[in-house]
């Protein structure tokens, strides 16, 4: 009781004080947040906006905010232009996304179980190898990276965009991790069934390793959803191209109608805002996750 | 040291089998299975930076007829560190233009580390102390352009960006004021010893990469136990006093780490460069990387040039990736 009486005077003008600046600093608070909000969304609605705007409007200035006559007239081109085939640009770009995301997990996980529960020879020389990978940013061996895949017989072809890119040391870093956790009973009790080695990482650790390997593998796919640098040195036919080179040949080509350019990268932004609406506690953690690694 | 010891030593760094546990299947699985595995990572990820090494010691260009390994050597002859000297001293367009290329890079990491970061960590800060609902909102939103692919990022800002009717210079002449003629192509606008246009490719940067810098400050301010912020609260702390006292002291490993990965992904960026303003104007942003690029693929086929150019990036890029990884080994208990 005497704790107390002493507690509560002490209490009472820091509170008074306390409230007094939560008020000031819950409005500070908001102000901050709608400045960041505008900050972040006034360019792409700007855009979203103008993309219903007739090319004429676009030009005028001062600017429209909110188009006079909107019309989809922009998005009629864009999608009925055989030249851009967005058909074949986003089945270009999906097929690649998509392979190299289920090559990549499955990869990682088989390589991540094997350097978790095995202990064989070599295992911390091979696992620094695939570690090593962390040190070297493609940006630094794009160039012989170019001239392996000219000699491979890949250049110009989607599998080029596949095949150089299928090791994630961080992915295998993270299963390695994963199965080091997993309790080992369950697997000695497979073994004891008749289990295999590979029908135990197939059936027993592959399962689990859902969650974990459904973040590495949105991050994987957004990565190579969204990848120019490695397109732009790679491929050179028209009809091998993928989004984000047809987008800048788009763009390029139809430099004075702007409409029809906006039109076309609000189209191509569409699919990704869906995926990550859908998926975005796993993006938000997965991404917050990895700038540990 | 005894032969055996030696050994002993040698296996244990390479990582050695515990007495023989795994049967002869087990081994047979292990080494099969990964096997393609290595190899795939050697082929492309160990030899290609030797290669670059290599690479960057002669004069090389893949179109001419080269020795028996790699290409290198015959008609493209060994110079030995010619190509460094060259780059560094050496008076071709080339060179002069890889030595405007560091300090712009450099100017660009500069600028851009504290503008992301120091709008990241209170927007953190801010976000953390907000209701739930209205956190996953906020949140939703600025990771937003992080998702963006850079292609469409670029083409909406060169439109918010526009001369006349963009959208940034209606908002200048709004609040009453002249905005420049050209926000990306007139060399004659500097701020303060600072590019106009460098300043716009750094909005645009700080633009896309806050959102991921807020949310790494995010998860670093949700392991700081509860009980500091609420000593410091009962002991009559303001907000403000608490940011300064408690919560920036906690959080200074976190934001020196936020820091170096800033650098090194700013240093790694390419597409913002290559369509806002393709280094110009009058070479004002031109970067590291652009230099890789159009020696090695765009202008020229200098490719031995070029790997000189990415071995200076990579040691620069080493030197960061090292001190990340202390940071990270070092102690995270508050």
């Amino acid at each position: 009781m005497a704790g107390e009486a002493i507690a509560i005077p002490a209490a009472v003008p820091a509170r008074r004080k306390l409230s007094l600046w939560r008020v000031l600093s819950q409005s500070m608070a908001y102000v901050v947040l709608i400045a960041g909000f505008t900050f972040t969304l006034l360019p792409f609605v700007y855009v979203f906006l103008s993309s219903f705007k007739t090319n004429a409007e676009l030009r005028r200035v001062p600017p429209t905010f909110i188009p006079e006559s909107p019309t989809l007239e922009n998005y009629v081109t864009v999608i009925s232009d055989r030249q851009l085939a967005l058909h074949r640009i986003f089945y270009n770009s999906g097929i690649v996304a998509l392979s190299r995301t289920v090559l990549t997990l499955l990869i990682s996980s088989f390589a991540g179980y094997i350097f978790a529960r095995y202990r064989f020879t070599g295992r911390n020389l091979f696992f620094g190898m695939i570690l090593a990978q962390l040190m070297i940013p493609f940006q630094v061996v794009m160039i012989p990276l170019y001239l392996l895949t000219v000699k491979m017989g890949l250049i110009d072809t989607l599998w080029a965009l596949i095949i150089p890119l299928l090791i994630d040391a961080y992915g295998i870093f993270v299963a390695k991790q994963f199965v080091e956790n997993f309790p080992s009973e369950i697997l000695e009790a497979a073994r004891l069934d008749g289990a295999s080695e590979f029908g135990i990482y197939w059936r027993i650790i592959m399962p689990q390793l859902g969650p974990a390997l459904a973040s590495l593998g949105i991050l994987t796919f957004m990565a190579s959803w969204n990848d120019y640098l490695w397109p732009l040195i790679v491929i050179t036919s028209p009809e091998k191209r993928t989004i984000p080179l047809a987008l800048v040949w788009y763009s390029t080509q139809h430099g004075a109608n702007q409409g029809l350019v906006l039109a076309a990268a609000m189209l191509t932004l569409l699919p990704i805002f869906i995926v990550y609406f859908i998926a975005q506690r796993w993006i938000v953690e997965q991404a917050s996750q990895s700038a540990f690694k | 040291m005894t032969a055996a010891a030696i050994k002993r030593t040698l296996l244990e760094w390479i990582g050695t089998h515990d007495g023989g546990k795994l049967t002869a299947p087990q081994r047979r699985f292990a080494y099969l299975g990964l096997a393609p595995i290595l190899a795939w990572a050697f082929v492309f990820v160990l030899f290609p930076i030797f290669w670059v090494v290599l690479m960057s010691l002669f004069s090389y260009t893949p179109t001419r007829q080269g020795g028996w390994f790699l290409g290198l050597g015959g008609d493209n002859p060994y110079v030995g560190l010619g190509n460094y000297i060259e780059l560094f001293t050496g008076n071709t367009k080339s060179a002069r233009i890889f030595r405007q290329a560091i300090w712009n890079t450099i100017l660009f990491s500069l600028l851009a580390v504290p503008l992301s970061v120091g709008v990241a960590l209170p927007m953190a800060i801010i976000l953390e102390s907000v209701h739930q609902r209205v956190k996953v909102i906020f949140r939703f939103i600025y990771f937003l352009p992080v998702v963006t692919g850079s292609v469409a990022v670029t083409i909406i800002w060169s439109y918010v960006y526009a001369p006349n009717w963009g959208l940034l210079s209606q908002i200048i002449k709004t609040i009453g004021l002249t905005p420049p003629r050209s926000w990306l192509s007139d060399p004659s606008q500097v701020y303060f010893g600072i590019p106009l246009a460098m300043i716009a490719v750094t909005i645009v940067y700080v633009w896309v990469t806050f959102g991921y810098n807020t949310l790494f400050f995010i998860a670093a301010l949700q392991g700081i136990p509860s009980v500091f912020r609420e000593a410091a609260r009962i002991d009559g702390a303001n907000p403000w006093q608490e940011f300064w006292h408690i919560v920036i002291p906690l959080l200074r490993r976190t934001i020196l780490l936020a820091s170096v990965l800033t650098v090194i992904s700013s240093m790694q960026q390419f597409v913002l460069f290559w369509l806002l303003t393709r280094g110009g104007p009058a070479y004002q942003t031109q970067t590291i990387l652009l230099s890789v690029y159009q020696n090695a693929f765009a202008y020229a086929e200098n490719m031995g040039m070029a790997a000189a150019m990415s071995m200076f990036l990579f040691i620069i890029l080493l030197i960061l990736t090292i001190i990340q990884f202390r940071l990270l080994r070092a102690e995270w208990e508050f």
